[in-house]
């Protein structure tokens, strides 16, 4: 079999087991691989409505068919769950090089179920599967610790992905890392970890990935890909600063979420923007089989490391009114090594700095103020001091101190780093994403603000984009990144259906048309929308006051703007028109056999 | 004498190099069995390039009991537009070392000497397998594309040992 490697992994935790079975190639030919064969196999595995945390809910590790190959940036892992913290699908990307050394080890996909009784690290040396106890020597290691010890302990070329202390205490938006500096880092994979007793998978595979009969006509095809494709100015802005470029572009366009979420412009913005962070590059890192290379390694104020991203910059930095880089950089690298989602981390210290200062509640922290906000990731990690309440998340904690309108999160899940109120937009993408909060799914903020082709104050042909976005220009709709998450490409390839069909064809052996490429991802998008609705998904809905009328900002480039509430719930139903949904966001009977969705309700 | 070098300083660590080696050679992409590979530490994004110095080094050659390394005559040509690479475009001749597989016993002598561990035994044919600079077109060269990187590329050596006849 070419690209697929045709084989699952089961591993048993309670039983300390593992079986291999094939891959169901039926669901393969349909939705591909990375998030569509994720959902696809999530839909049999997990019980309706079951309790997320329970042991028999699997956590299943998901790689898209280029993995393993030289197409640039495919190498990317997905994750999925029923998330703890959200009740509903999450599928969460992590680059490293983890998937396509599960492609050489011989699996497609690892389905973890069960909980393990004693602490345990699992072991996959191609076709060996081991369970090694954590402890005493692996339980309560820092990621890059944990990282360290398996290569020592099982193979130098070792491959893991972890969780750390914060995944250890089940924190809710704990993550799963690998290559020390890749989370897959929403929705609380860490926290499942932990509660399985899973600390680590390590892996080495010494087979291949087959493509065809002349792998050198392949190769001379992406060499041709690569070069028209890939490494064009378009693409290369991210080897050269990469995410940081955004601070101050977001900041100045009012979009940068500043002292929770009170101003889009953050008046600090100019010691975290690219340019600071551009005196303190050390080098350029690549994932695996990525020619691009975006990760920018840092060194300040003791710490030596790859990132802050802008995600991480804006919530971590502008939120909690921080604009010193060397306070950041440490926040940054101790959620690194803790194992927590930086979004979510930012996002609940800049509440509970809100709710601080308007005298709700002293959790000991003030926006800007660097000593205890330094200390909030351990603490919260532990769950010691103020961090059991900062382990509740922004919705539960806002809630408790009776200030819910203070949460900026979608279905629990703390919002990024774009304001709406700044890029209208994006508040349509919030609502209808599929796993909560997240800038992932929709990216019209590209046209909006980046690329500045559409205008920001608007909601006026939105929902459209939200739904198919404008690929050609390089923003993201919601059914091309559920294409681009089959592959898995990186978004930092600014791929189009045309040239992934130049690959489908490679995938399929026959000519593949645009049209084919955008029906697998409405295909995708809709197989997720079922699921989520098997789940009693909440009403789509983002916090009042970035659409409300007497929500806008006083303050910086977006003051003074409002979507207002009118006009968002009607994007919201445009959306469900545009898509074949009903006023509900229930996708027709037509709309499901028109794509060839295999499930039904 | 031409070989392929790593630049540790330059290179990201993205393997696409082992990857293209692999598929190029192996009709598959297996790169536990590629003739270069760079060594990345994950955490510090320390990089150490792995290459066949080819008759520059020549250990293997003078360590075979066999005589199964052999001096082979090759013309290289790297391919694309590179227009900072040193052999951009350029036609270098020169000799290459490769395995006989015919007289090779896979006694190992030759794994045990190699100063950069780029030759060692073949998973499925068990005998040596090493670089031969992909019959003049190296994949590995080729396949770092990106301008601002350029770690792979082509030396040419002039400290070269003497070649036989």
């Amino acid at each position: 079999m070419d690209f697929y490697k045709g084989r699952v992994l089961r591993i048993d935790l309670s039983a300390g087991t593992s079986a291999v079975e094939p891959l169901n190639m039926e669901w393969a030919q349909k939705y591909v691989g990375g998030k569509g064969l994720l959902l696809r196999y999530m839909w049999e595995e997990i019980a309706p409505k079951s309790d997320p945390w329970a042991p028999e809910n699997p956590v299943i590790l998901m790689t898209g068919p280029f993995a393993g190959t030289n197409v640039s940036t495919a190498s990317r892992l997905v994750v999925g769950c029923k998330s703890p913290q959200t009740g509903i699908l999450n599928d969460s990307y992590v680059g490293g090089s983890f998937a396509p050394e599960m492609k050489f080890a011989g699996y497609d996909a690892i389905i973890i179920k069960g909980e393990s009784p004693q602490p345990v690290v699992v072991t996959i040396k191609d076709d060996v599967v081991s369970f090694v106890p954590a402890e005493p020597k692996y339980w309560g290691l820092s990621t890059s610790e944990i990282e360290e010890a398996l290569r020592r302990d099982f193979d130098p070329n070792a491959k893991t992905l972890s969780i750390g202390p914060a995944g250890e205490k089940q924190i809710l938006w704990a993550c799963l890392s690998t290559d020390q500096y890749h989370k897959a880092g929403r929705g609380g994979h860490g926290a499942l970890w932990g509660r399985k007793n899973l600390k680590a998978i390590a892996i080495r595979g010494t087979g291949s990935v087959t493509v065809g009969d002349d792998a050198k006509a392949f190769l001379d095809d992406l060499y041709r890909i690569h070069s028209e494709y890939v490494l064009t100015e378009d693409n290369l802005w991210a080897n050269e600063e990469g995410t940081p470029v955004l601070a101050q572009i977001m900041s100045d366009a009012g979009v940068m979420p500043t002292r929770n979420w009170s101003s889009g412009t953050f008046d600090g913005v100019e010691g975290i923007n690219s340019d600071s962070f551009v005196k303190i590059r050390t080098k350029n890192r690549a994932c695996y089989q990525c020619a691009i290379g975006c990760r920018q390694f840092h060194e300040a104020g003791g710490v030596a490391g790859e990132g802050p991203e802008y995600e991480t910059i804006a919530l971590c930095g502008g939120n909690c009114g921080i604009g010193d880089i060397e306070a950041l950089m440490k926040f940054n690298a101790e959620c690194d090594e803790l194992g927590l989602d930086t979004i979510s981390t930012g996002s609940v210290v800049g509440l509970a700095m809100d709710l601080t200062e308007k005298g709700v509640k002293d959790f000991g922290l003030r926006f800007g103020e660097v000593e205890g906000y330094l200390k909030a990731p351990a603490l919260l990690a532990r769950g010691e001091g103020i961090g059991a309440d900062l382990a509740l998340g922004a919705r539960a904690l806002a809630t408790k101190y009776g200030h819910p309108e203070l949460a900026m999160e979608v279905k629990n899940m703390e919002l990024p780093g774009y304001d709406p109120r700044g890029a209208f937009g994006m508040s349509i993408g919030y609502a209808t994403s599929d796993r909560g909060g997240c800038h992932m799914r929709a990216y019209p903020i590209a046209d909006e603000i980046v690329g500045g082709t559409l205008p920001p104050d608007t909601l006026e042909g939105k929902a459209q984009k939200v739904v198919w976005g404008n690929p050609a220009e390089g923003m993201i709709g919601e059914n091309f990144s559920a294409v681009k998450f089959t592959g898995i490409w990186c978004d930092f390839w600014a791929i189009t259906p045309e040239q992934v069909a130049q690959l489908f064809k490679h995938l399929w052996k026959r000519e593949v048309a645009e049209d084919d490429v955008w029906k697998v991802g409405e295909r995708v998008w809709n197989l997720g929308r079922l699921y989520n609705l098997r789940e009693d998904v909440e009403p789509d809905d983002i916090p009042k006051k970035l659409y409300a009328e007497d929500g806008a900002h006083t303050t910086g480039a977006s003051a003074g703007r409002s979507i207002g509430t009118e006009t968002f719930k009607n994007a919201l139903q445009e959306f469900y028109q545009i898509r074949g949904w009903d006023e509900n966001g229930v996708p027709s009977e037509a709309k499901l056999a028109e794509l060839g969705v295999d499930v039904r309700l | 004498m031409p070989h392929v070098m790593i630049s540790s300083k330059k290179c990201t660590g993205c393997h696409m190099c082992e990857l293209a080696c692999s598929a190029y050679h192996e009709n598959a992409y297996r790169p536990s069995v590629a003739r270069l590979y760079s060594e990345v530490n994950p955490t510090t994004g320390a990089i150490k390039g792995h290459t066949c110095l080819q008759t520059a080094c020549a250990k293997c050659q003078e360590a075979c009991p066999h005589d199964a390394i052999v001096t082979k005559e090759i013309t290289v040509r790297v391919k694309g537009d590179y227009p900072s690479k040193e052999k951009n475009g350029e036609v270098v001749k020169g000799y290459v070392l490769v395995v006989d597989e015919e007289k090779c016993t896979n006694c190992g002598e030759c794994y045990d000497v190699c100063p950069t561990n780029v030759i060692h035994e073949h998973p499925d044919r068990h005998v040596a397998f090493k670089c031969d600079l992909c019959d003049g077109e190296p994949q590995c060269i080729a396949f770092c594309q990106n301008p601002h990187v350029l770690a792979v590329d082509l030396k040419v050596d002039k400290k070269d040992k003497e070649l036989q006849a």
